[in-house]
């Protein structure tokens, strides 16, 4: 399972996808160029989003810089949550950067390559730089529109939020294991034994739980780890493709998460202004040891080791028992950076955007500056990775199954646009922890009235444009969640 | 020459009305150029930043559009249904009365009574106090949110202690992230921050008040308070007009320091008119603070393009409002005055 997982592509993981990536291609960085001249000189204007992963990325222009002293990148990192609006703005106004990470917020990918915003890298990659990628890298209507390569992953796929647990918040309340290790919570009781032990030892001075949702919904991330656990392998986004069907009202997993997060909130076990501090704030804090438990991802891991503080453990796939009844998925295809069509000079663009993506970058990537796994699995080899919290992230690769995708079924499906509904789960989740929704039931059953009414709408707008597209391919009745879904497509594109 | 041919020759050399018209204006024009020069770029800015995406904005409330290449999902007048229906539009929209109700009255009120204090000649350091007062208007509400937002959320819990240890709560508060507080903490914040204009434009207003009607009051037996009811009020009344109306327009504007403290969360339990607006026609969600709920909305220029005309309207009406207060208040007072010289003739 591990093999199957670390070979699949990360595409998984809404929010902050982006907050974790990895490197590139060309056995050779800067090679694997079809076309080259062996020039490519120049400025290469380079957006991206990583903050915790500055490091990493300001070593590898560095590198590159060394490696192609011609060509100068020009970094600008931009907020997250401002990307999408930054990025759109620069492709109206033709001043977008040569090289970016992809955003598709606001706009579709399918869409993006047909407004002509992307560079397709065939003419400059040629046949030895893809099959360094494992299989099922690329993969049409992901990755590739038209037999055309546009983008790649840099990671493969992990659990991509877990649960993390402050060593010694645990241990000052007496949370250990008989040779003194930390009890790690297995089931949701665990949890709530855990926040309560640790708030009343405290008398109310440390908190159980902690999270920042000011930036943007975070309680999704608790949802997640929770009810995937619980046999609901449509997680926070909610769609089942058992069924194809949104279920967020009908799967009790949901209303039970969100009711025992309530009670852990009635009962004082949260930090209390949670709900108007930053994620980066909350980071912080749990850092500090104001709470013992938070959610998060890889990217939390790198500021926190800035800190000198390493004293902490991580768990995923928490469910009602120890024994997950659904999975984490994986997705053949993948994105992440991608090269402007208007790029000044392509082939500089290119040997930048070669070098993200080689098997080198990526080993430095997971190896030195443990920012999350490679999608190169050689790159992710545990016996090479010495700080503990990383390691014990790239074992949750065993968490991780190849799933289903309708776009795999059907590539038209790709070009299905759904329009977002307002309020979105996230909200909804902000809005029944605030007090605001009082009928969590009615919330989330309406909630996937709008959701499936905004998939048919979607569905019947492609279907006026000519695509051949139905519910019937969102829907994988033979599909079993605790079982790796064989991919129908073929392992690699034809060049 | 016969009368008639006279006549005839007269009336062609005769410049007709119109003519004659725009021959005088551009004539004024002319002998007014620097005056149109130097109003230009105003008008031009206006122009630009005002008007044209006024109109601009109302083509596109007939699309639905993301802001992203030219808009051609046509959708006709289906965005201004939406926003009738919007209950999101609707309590934002009822946030931002609840904001102006508060805001207007208490601000106005401790503006008044500060500049009262300030205008006392006896009161040594009075310009010292007076710029103490308006510091916080002259800074970004911006950089006043994101202090705010500091202080409220990442050090909220040493307010929450100490109001606790003087058992003033029993419990700690999210300031920022209660839906039962949040917007209260904006409005107090709002108060705080745009106190100094009132407090400068009720000092002006003062100073205008002729010293001679306090004496002529004092030397007829009033007291304060019957000075301050009789000649202060009334001496107020134009000016104080003004102040009331650009105080609404202003509160019913409110954007920055919702957007920055907050951005209208936790879910949208603060959210204003235009930060709604905001936020559906740029997309991203609930920016700093305040739980946002971090709406991932989608941008969508249309809607937002349709909701914010709408808004326009309503504004619109009350500036109507004012102006005709305004000019009633100029009727009356001309009556008045005319009164007052018909009285004296006599």
């Amino acid at each position: 399972m591990q093999a199957v997982a670390a070979a699949s592509a990360a595409a998984a993981g809404p929010a902050l996808a982006g907050c974790r990536a990895a490197p590139a291609s060309s056995g050779n960085p800067g090679g694997g160029n079809k076309k080259s001249s062996g020039g490519g000189a120049g400025k290469v204007v380079y957006w991206d989003w990583y903050v915790s992963q500055s490091p990493w990325v300001k070593n590898e222009v560095n590198l590159f810089q060394a490696a192609n002293p011609k060509i100068q990148v020009n970094r600008t990192v931009n907020a997250t949550g401002a990307y999408d609006k930054l990025f759109n703005l620069a492709q109206r106004s033709h001043n977008a950067p040569d090289v970016f990470m992809i955003t598709t917020t606001t706009v579709p990918l399918n869409d993006q390559v047909q407004k002509g915003w992307l560079l397709p890298v065939n003419q400059y990659a040629d046949s030895a730089w893809v099959h360094q990628f494992p299989e099922y890298t690329f993969a049409e209507g992901s990755n590739v529109f038209n037999g055309k390569i546009y983008t790649a992953p840099i990671s493969s796929t992990s659990a991509w939020v877990q649960l993390y647990i402050n060593t010694k918040v645990f241990k000052d309340a007496g949370l250990t294991n008989g040779d003194g290790s930390v009890k790690i919570p297995k089931t949701w009781d665990d949890i709530t034994h855990a926040a309560e032990q640790i708030t009343k030892k405290s008398n109310g001075s440390v908190y159980g739980l902690g999270f920042g949702n000011s930036s943007f919904d975070i309680l999704p991330w608790w949802v997640e780890i929770m009810v995937r656990g619980a046999g609901s392998p449509g997680g926070n986004g909610g769609q089942d493709l058992r069924t194809g069907k949104y279920t967020f009202g009908s799967d009790r997993n949901y209303k039970d998460v969100l009711d025992l997060i309530m009670e852990w909130k009635s009962k004082g076990y949260f930090y209390p202004s949670s709900l108007s501090i930053s994620d980066e704030i909350a980071r912080a804090y749990f850092e500090r040891g104001k709470f013992g438990m938070t959610v998060g991802g890889v990217w939390n891991q790198p500021e926190w080791t800035d800190h000198k503080f390493t004293d902490y453990t991580l768990t995923s796939l928490i469910g009602p028992q120890e024994k997950p009844k659904s999975y984490f998925y994986s997705q053949p295809g993948g994105t992440l950076f991608a090269i402007n069509a208007n790029a000044k000079d392509p082939e500089a663009a290119f040997k930048w955007f070669s070098w993200l993506y080689s098997p080198e970058a990526g080993k430095r990537w997971v190896q030195k500056f443990n920012e999350d796994l490679s999608i190169f699995p050689a790159d992710d080899d545990p016996s090479k990775i010495s700080f503990k919290p990383f390691g014990e992230y790239v074992a949750l690769r065993d968490l991780v199954l190849p799933g289903p995708q309708p776009w795999i079924k059907n590539p038209h499906t790709s070009q299905v646009v759904v329009n977002p509904v307002t309020p979105n789960f996230g909200n909804i989740t902000t809005g029944i922890y605030s007090g605001q929704i009082k009928d969590t039931g009615k919330a989330l059953t309406d909630l996937d009235g709008k959701m499936q009414q905004a998939l048919e709408t979607g569905i019947k707008q492609a279907q006026g444009k000519g695509l051949k597209v139905s519910l019937s391919d969102y829907a994988f009745s033979d599909w079993d969640p605790t079982k790796a879904y064989k991919w129908p497509i073929p392992k690699y594109p034809s060049l | 020459m016969s009368t008639q041919a006279t006549e005839r020759t007269s009336r062609l050399h005769r410049p007709t009305p119109t003519r004659r018209r725009r021959r005088s204006r551009w004539q004024n024009v002319k002998e007014n150029r620097w005056s149109y020069f130097y109003i230009a770029p105003f008008v031009i800015l206006v122009a630009v930043f005002t008007i044209y995406p006024i109109i601009a904005s109302l083509g596109y409330t007939l699309y639905q559009w993301n802001g992203i290449g030219s808009p051609t999902a046509y959708v006709g007048l289906e965005n201004f249904r939406k926003v009738l229906h919007d209950h999101i539009f609707w309590r934002s929209f009822g946030h931002t009365f609840l904001y102006t109700a508060v805001l207007v009255p208490v601000q106005l009120f401790l503006a008044l009574v500060l500049a009262l204090v300030l205008n006392n000649k006896r009161m040594r350091f009075s310009t010292f106090y007076r710029s103490v007062y308006f510091i916080p208007a002259v800074i970004s509400p911006a950089i006043i949110a994101v202090v705010f937002q500091l202080l409220f959320s990442n050090f909220g819990q040493n307010i929450d202690s100490k109001l606790m240890s003087m058992h003033l709560m029993h419990k700690p508060v999210d300031w920022l992230g209660d839906p039962h507080v949040v917007l209260w903490v904006i409005i107090g914040i709002g108060i705080w921050n745009t106190l100094g204009y009132n407090l400068v434009y009720f000092l002006a207003g003062l100073q205008t008040i002729p010293e001679d009607l306090y004496e002529a009051a004092t030397i007829d037996g009033a007291g304060v308070r019957q000075q301050f009811w009789h000649v202060t009020i009334p001496g107020l009344r134009e000016i104080g007009m003004i102040i009331l109306f650009l105080a609404i327009l202003g509160s019913l504007q409110v954007f920055d320091l919702v957007q920055v403290l907050t951005g209208g969360g936790p879910f949208y339990a603060s959210s204003v008119v235009n930060t709604y607006i905001y936020q559906e026609a740029f997309g991203g969600g609930f920016s700093a603070a305040g739980g946002g709920g971090g709406a991932s909305v989608q941008p969508n220029v249309g809607f937002a393009s349709a909701a914010s005309f709408f808004y326009g309207l309503i504004l619109l009406v009350i500036t109507g409002g004012q102006a005709l207060a305004m000019a009633y208040m100029r009727k009356r007072r001309r009556e008045m005055n005319a009164a007052a010289i018909e009285e004296a003739r006599l």
